[in-house]
Order: C-alpha cells, then sequence, then structure tokens
C-alpha cells in the first residue's frame, strides 16, 4: 500500500472478490423466490402432407403441422434475478416398437424469447399478438409499433401467454422421413429460466422447496393419415410473428 | 529541471507513510465489503438487479477515489529519518537495536 500503483492494485483485487461474493449470493438468492407455474396447452389442429426439404430437394418427405392452444401464467419464474425466458412446445413420439430402450424423438413446433420489463430491447425477443386490430396486424408493423409492442398480452405482465390456434413455427419431419400415423404422441410446453448472474434453470416437474413443478402444459395426441397430395406443406404457413433474425441467431 | 523531474516522481508514486497504509488497507476492505453488501439488499428490496450493479461500482469508484490518491491524511505520522554520520553528534543519544544486539 505504499504508492499509487500497488492501492490500485489491491483495491482492484479485493474489487474483484466483492463482485464475486456478491454475484454468488444473488445466484442462491432465486431460491428463495416462489415458484409456480401454470400451463394448459392443448391441440387445436394437426396435419400431415407430403413436401420437400427445401425448395431444389428432389426428396420427398411427410410434415407435420401442429397448430396449438397455450394459456400461461409463469409470472412467477420471473424473479429479480431472472433476464428472460426461453418457451418451447415440443412433439414427442416414441422412434421404435420398444421405447424402454430407445429414447422417444422430440422435434421443436414454437418457441419464444420472453424478456423480463428490465431486459434492453432486442428485436429476437417475442411479440405477444393482439387479438384486437386483426385487420391491421395483416400490414408489416412499423419500427414504432415493434418497439412498443410487449411479449404478454395487454394489462399482463411478462410469463404471461395466451395464444389461440396458434399456428408452428417449424414443420415437423422424422428421420425416416414418415411421420402420418404414429401413436402416442405428446405436446410438451419446456422453458429455460436464463438468469442476469447463476446457473440456467431448465423446466421441472417436480416440487423443490419452494419451486413448485410444471403444472399442466402437456397433451397426449396421435399423428393423422397422410392428406393425400392435394396439400403441399409449402401452402400451410407457418408464424414467426414480429422477430427477426430467424434461423440466424444474434 | 531534476526538481521538476522529482516532482513528478513523487506525485507518481504517491507515497504514503507507515499508518497510511495501515489506514488505507482498513478502508479498502471496509468500504468495498459494505458498498458490496448494500449493493445486494438495494437490490433484493427493491427487486432490480440494475441497483446492485450502480451500487456496486458506486462503491468500487469512490474506494478509488478514497485510497489511491495520496491524501493528506494518509501523511500524518512521517517516519523520521536518523541525522548523516558525517555530521559528527550523529549518533548522541540514539540508540540502535539490530536482532536484539546493540549497533551503537
Amino acid at each position: 500500500m505504499h504508492n499509487t500503483l500497488t492501492r490500485i492494485q489491491n483495491v482492484f483485487g479485493f474489487f474483484t472478490s466483492v463482485a464475486f461474493a456478491v454475484a454468488c449470493a444473488v445466484a442462491v438468492s432465486v431460491f428463495l423466490h416462489p415458484q409456480a407455474p401454470q400451463a394448459s396447452l392443448e391441440l387445436r389442429n394437426i396435419q400431415v402432407v407430403k413436401g420437400r426439404p427445401h425448395y431444389y430437394s428432389t426428396k420427398r418427405e411427410e410434415y407435420a403441422h401442429v397448430k396449438f392452444d397455450l394459456d400461461a401464467d409463469l409470472t412467477s419464474l420471473f424473479s429479480w434475478n431472472t433476464k428472460q425466458i426461453f418457451l418451447y412446445v415440443t412433439a414427442s413420439y416414441p422412434s421404435s416398437k420398444n421405447p424402454t430402450t430407445t429414447p422417444p424423438s422430440e422435434s421443436v413446433i414454437w418457441d419464444a424469447i420472453i424478456p423480463s420489463d428490465y431486459s434492453p430491447f432486442h428485436p429476437n425477443t417475442y411479440i405477444h399478438p393482439t387479438t384486437k386490430n386483426t385487420k391491421k396486424a395483416n400490414k408489416k408493423p412499423s419500427k414504432r409499433d415493434r418497439a412498443a409492442s410487449k411479449p404478454y398480452p395487454a394489462g399482463g405482465s411478462p410469463g404471461i401467454v395466451k395464444l389461440e390456434s396458434q399456428k408452428p413455427k417449424y414443420q415437423i419431419t422424422d428421420v425416416s422421413g414418415k411421420i402420418a400415423e404414429r401413436e402416442n404422441a405428446t405436446l410438451t410446453l419446456h422453458w429455460n429460466v436464463q438468469p442476469w448472474v447463476g446457473a440456467l434453470w431448465w423446466t421441472n416437474t417436480k416440487t423443490y422447496g419452494l419451486w413448485q413443478g410444471r403444472e399442466g402444459g402437456a397433451a397426449k395426441f396421435d399423428f393423422p393419415p397422410l392428406k393425400g397430395t392435394e396439400v403441399k406443406k409449402e401452402d400451410l404457413k407457418t408464424e414467426t410473428g414480429g422477430e427477426r433474425n430467424r434461423g440466424s441467431p444474434a | 529541471m531534476d526538481q521538476l523531474l522529482e516532482q513528478a516522481r513523487t506525485i507518481w508514486e504517491g507515497e504514503i507513510d507507515f499508518e497510511g497504509q495501515k489506514l488505507a488497507e482498513l478502508l479498502t476492505y471496509a468500504i468495498l465489503s459494505i458498498s458490496g453488501v448494500i449493493a445486494f439488499l438495494a437490490g433484493y428490496l427493491t427487486q432490480n438487479i440494475y441497483n446492485t450493479l450502480y451500487i456496486g461500482l458506486g462503491g468500487t469508484a469512490l474506494t478509488f477515489l478514497i485510497v489511491v490518491p495520496p491524501w493528506p491524511f494518509f501523511n500524518q505520522h512521517p517516519q523520521p529519518w536518523l541525522p548523516s554520520k558525517s555530521s559528527g553528534q550523529a549518533w548522541q543519544g540514539i540508540s540502535i537495536e539490530v536482532d536484539g544486539k546493540q549497533v551503537s
């Protein structure tokens, strides 16, 4: 501590220790925040059609187009240390006749990044659709509209999601190219809670301390038979909402 | 010119006395620890992590400001030098011990 340089080094050194200790305390403090996520996820409509993976492909595969209803209250996942949650819906189905030895296949059909109110604006975050002004919604939203739009319905808070007859973001297929008439499939809601500091938490279905598991958020269904050749994959629209940079991470 | 360089060197090195060094160390640990605790509590009570961040960084800036410059209160106990040997009357009335042995 005898000269300026030593004092700078000592102060900075101890600052890093304090910063680490505070960060640890913040990371652990999330256990004091009770969680009780609830969701109701239902299959609305499902079609299996023929299509090609991309425009120039000569391969023809079966694609499932799943529409769903989601009514979720995940507000309790937002503690003071939550930056955003990554919400996604998967369709999973047994990949073989023997489900005890082979794990099921799982494909994501829809996802959304829901930021907390304190997160800085980012164009890739989810914009919740509004039920009113459906005619207006067909127009491309201006930049100001986009900045003002929220990741939850009007009057809600982060974690509220109310979707009716939501189109998928991704049409799914199997490695074999055959997905029609598969049975015992499940539609499931999952999430990642991404913190400012600390661990990334995945969906839990059991109760740990103050954290209750997910209530609801799964639906059983069977894949229907193939819908002939009159409907093509390209004709079934998918939806990305107002998010930018689809398929190219920020 | 030499004098000027000497002054510049003094400012750059910013040396403080022994009592000042003790005080500087105490201040470093005290202010940083307390600001860390306050930062956490303020953020937790307001449920806004930005408060934690900015109070923590503010406390650190304050610590740098208080501890790093050679403030006058770090130089309140200057160590007296021994008189030079060549000035004759040098060692009278002063006893120096090294490892328990009388040197002069």
